[in-house]
């Protein structure tokens, strides 16, 4: 009897390895839709008639192989935020000109490591990938040494920048070593002002009358494209807090993100914040917008949104700093098909509203503003465009004295 | 204060049934150390049901007229769900240490191993990601008691009652509290309950008064499996925005410290529970909490490390085991498979 418990137990053993194994890695179930089949496609950043959530996920080609491959940053691939609106371009582009194409996501989650993110890099150029878009800077070690390796493939940087044949050195007291591997011109590197978007939407929440604000921001406050989000929101709130001639407050904090997903921890923090008055949080980073909507939820409280309009997950989301990530793949994958590549490879793209690439939604659905007005937008858009205003990129900058806001950095 | 007080129970509440839940198991001589696996089991089967029936749109109506008893029927029946696809999954320990007299740490450890990597497999068929949601809104919208319910508009006052224990909560605390209450009754003051606690202590006499020995360690283990699953779907739901990851954050652990803590008695329990939670309450949000109402965030402004804070409720639990294991008593026959012919 003692052994065929024995056995039971190997059994059961194995296969939650086996489980574990396969989770993470690609799959080629034909699932169904998931989740995001209720949410209405409104996103104006579509101007397509085809919404990305009607095209599936997993695609499979006749001969196995796959033209456009996408690899996941942290956090999910249905994050409904980052992930997901990259992939939404892949799949739209991919969809409009018949190509076959795929999601590789890195082994071990949240926990990749370069070579979790090397190998799924490799497994996409050997599944017949001519095209390799990789989200979020913290792929670059690994698309470093995939695009040394692969110097045919041309790959897609997003939220990247431009990166040498070789890694820059530092000496012992941590001085950059000189450099001079010359740039790979395989790698596209395409990053957004994301300050502007941040920008918009505090202003415009501090100009609807919210006077206690929160930024909830992940990465543990190591990631560019979060830092610019929040600083360029503390900006835009206090530009507009010093029009209205008062004095805003707002709760800064990078903690329970580290890794861009929704925890209890996360949620009860929030639930401290909006019980102590502040009225609406900037959620940056991915699925961690579970928890603050949540929280939001329970206490009548309201979100900002980010990267994609979130509008249609909560009643509580106002409004949202929206990036084109979507429209930004797209155009930077035509480029690979219409032999233009050369143009944007070994080069950084940064996206912003001279190109239209941030943004608040202005749909209707989406404009859930009381007082603050479309053409008030439409003024500062307007005034950002043609130069007039300029917003301040260098997060290291954020904490200074502000006129009309206090920053309470947790 | 109000929060601190509801944020604690959150925290507290699940922690205190599943402990009750290894109560049962270990009073009929079982050790439960599958809490944690059958927390993760009820909570994806109670978020999966919920995730069902809202695609299903059989709560849509009464979610679109705010019929909010109706929302709370739903809740209770997904709870409903979550206990008794826990109670099942339990019966795999039970099988395993009545009828096989397996070791029961080993079939524990198991099922630890097995739920959450059964969990995410399911998930990922499913919702074809690693986390499965509800289908739509958050589980505040759709489960949380307001204070508009009762006709309270949104400036107006409950007063300190109504604010702390009625506005802002979930129904699923109070249930899991009565049901504390009930079933610590039906373990102390009913037949049934001695004749369960006879066998953890020494079966070979309950058995010689005609007590049938196996029935009851099935029934303490299944009811232990309930209420483990229904506490599993309670942390998600009140905690976790009715979220299923695979993972508890190791409450089925914490909750076997506890029951330790509180000495295998009720009412320890709950006292144990609460000061666990109000530590994980401090740990998340310390920097928000205004004890005294004046305005002043003392724990912010004492200049501590927040990783301090997070590591609080782990070193309470340490410390303080440290201190009572001494005088703990575990029922004397648990661990031990109950053999007739040794009597």
């Amino acid at each position: 009897m003692k052994k065929f418990i024995a056995l039971v137990m190997a059994a059961a053993m194995a296969l939650s390895l086996a489980a574990c194994g396969g989770a993470p890695a690609s799959t080629s179930t034909p699932a169904s839709e998931p989740t995001s089949a209720s949410t209405p496609a409104s996103e104006p950043e579509q101007t397509d008639a085809v919404s990305a959530d009607d095209i599936e996920d997993n695609m499979t080609s006749a001969d196995g192989t796959y033209e456009i491959a996408f690899i996941t940053d942290v956090g999910q691939l249905k994050d409904k935020s980052f992930n997901q609106g990259t992939y939404d371009g892949v799949k739209l582009y991919a969809a409009a000109n018949g190509l076959s194409y795929k999601y590789y996501q890195p082994a071990n989650g949240d926990q990749a490591t370069d070579d979790d993110r090397y190998n799924a890099m490799k497994a996409a150029v050997e599944g017949g990938a001519k095209v390799v878009v990789c989200a979020g800077f913290m792929q670059e070690g690994a698309l470093r040494r995939a695009a040394n390796e692969f110097p045919d493939i041309p790959f897609i940087f997003i939220d990247g920048y431009p990166l040498q044949a070789k890694a820059t050195e530092y000496d012992n007291a941590g001085n950059a070593l000189p450099n001079d591997s010359p740039i790979l011109t395989n790698v596209a590197a395409i990053a957004f002002q994301e300050e502007q978007a941040g920008y918009f939407a505090g202003y415009a929440v501090v100009k609807d009358g919210f006077e206690k604000l929160g930024f909830s921001g992940g990465g543990g406050g190591n990631n560019p494209a979060c830092c610019r989000f929040g600083y360029g929101f503390v900006q835009g709130a206090n530009a507009a807090a010093a029009e209205l001639g008062k004095t805003v407050d707002m709760n800064y904090s990078w903690e329970h993100g580290a890794n861009f997903s929704a925890s209890p921890d996360l949620q009860t923090m929030m639930e401290g914040w909006y019980a102590n008055g502040t009225e609406i949080v900037f959620a940056c980073g991915g699925s961690m917008f579970q928890s603050i909507s949540a929280a939001a939820s329970a206490n009548d409280g309201y979100v900002v949104g980010v990267d994609v309009d979130q509008s249609a997950q909560s009643d509580t989301v106002v409004t949202s700093a929206m990036k084109g990530l979507a429209d930004a793949v797209q155009w930077a994958v035509a480029k690979v098909y219409d032999g233009t590549f050369s143009e944007i490879g070994g080069v950084a793209t940064s996206l912003g509203v001279a190109e239209h690439a941030v943004g608040l939604p202005t749909a209707e659905s989406s404009w859930r503003f009381e007082t603050f007005t479309a053409e008030e937008y439409n003024a500062l858009y307007e005034q950002v465009l043609n130069g007039e205003l300029t917003i301040d990129s260098d997060y290291n900058n954020l904490e200074q004295e502000y006129s009309n806001l206090n920053l309470n950095i947790i | 204060m109000t929060f601190l007080i509801q944020q604690t129970l959150t925290y507290a509440v699940p922690l205190m049934i599943v402990a009750l839940a290894g109560v049962f198991a270990e009073r009929s001589g079982i050790i439960n150390l599958a809490l944690e696996g059958i927390m993760i089991f009820g909570a994806f089967i109670g978020v999966l049901f919920v995730n069902l029936t809202q695609k299903a749109g059989v709560f849509a109506e009464a979610k679109a007229a705010g019929d909010w008893v109706a929302l709370q029927g739903f809740m209770v029946l997904a709870m409903a769900v979550a206990a008794l696809m826990g109670a099942v999954f339990s019966l795999l320990l039970s099988f395993a240490s009545v009828n096989l007299k397996a070791d029961q740490t080993i079939g524990g450890t198991a099922l630890n191993l097995l739920a959450p990597a059964l969990v995410l497999f399911f998930i990922r068929i499913i919702a074809n990601q690693n986390t499965l949601q509800m289908a739509e809104g958050d589980s505040a919208s759709w489960f949380m008691i307001k204070k508009s319910f009762f006709g309270y508009g949104r400036g107006d006052e409950m007063g300190f009652f109504g604010r702390t224990f009625i506005d802002k909560t979930y129904l699923a605390t109070y249930i899991c509290i009565l049901l504390f209450i009930l079933l610590s009754i039906l373990l102390y003051k009913t037949r049934f309950g001695l004749r369960l606690r006879s066998c953890g202590e020494n079966p070979q006499a309950a058995d010689s008064l005609g007590i049938n020995v196996y029935v009851m360690r099935y029934a303490g283990t299944t009811i232990s499996g309930a209420l483990a699953g229904m506490g599993g779907f309670v942390y998600a739901l009140t905690t976790a925005n009715c979220a299923s990851t695979g993972d508890v954050a190791g409450f089925g652990f914490l909750a076997l410290a506890v029951m330790i803590f509180g000495n295998w008695k009720p009412l320890n329990i709950a006292g144990a529970a609460l000061l666990f939670g109000l530590f994980k309450c401090i740990a998340a949000s310390y920097a928000s909490i205004d004890i005294n109402g004046d305005g002043v965030f003392l724990l912010a402004d004492l200049g501590i490390s927040p990783h301090f804070y997070r590591m609080l409720p782990y070193l309470i639990t340490l410390l303080v085991l440290a201190f009572t294991s001494k005088k703990s008593r575990a029922p004397k026959a648990e661990g031990i498979p109950y053999d007739k012919s040794t009597r």
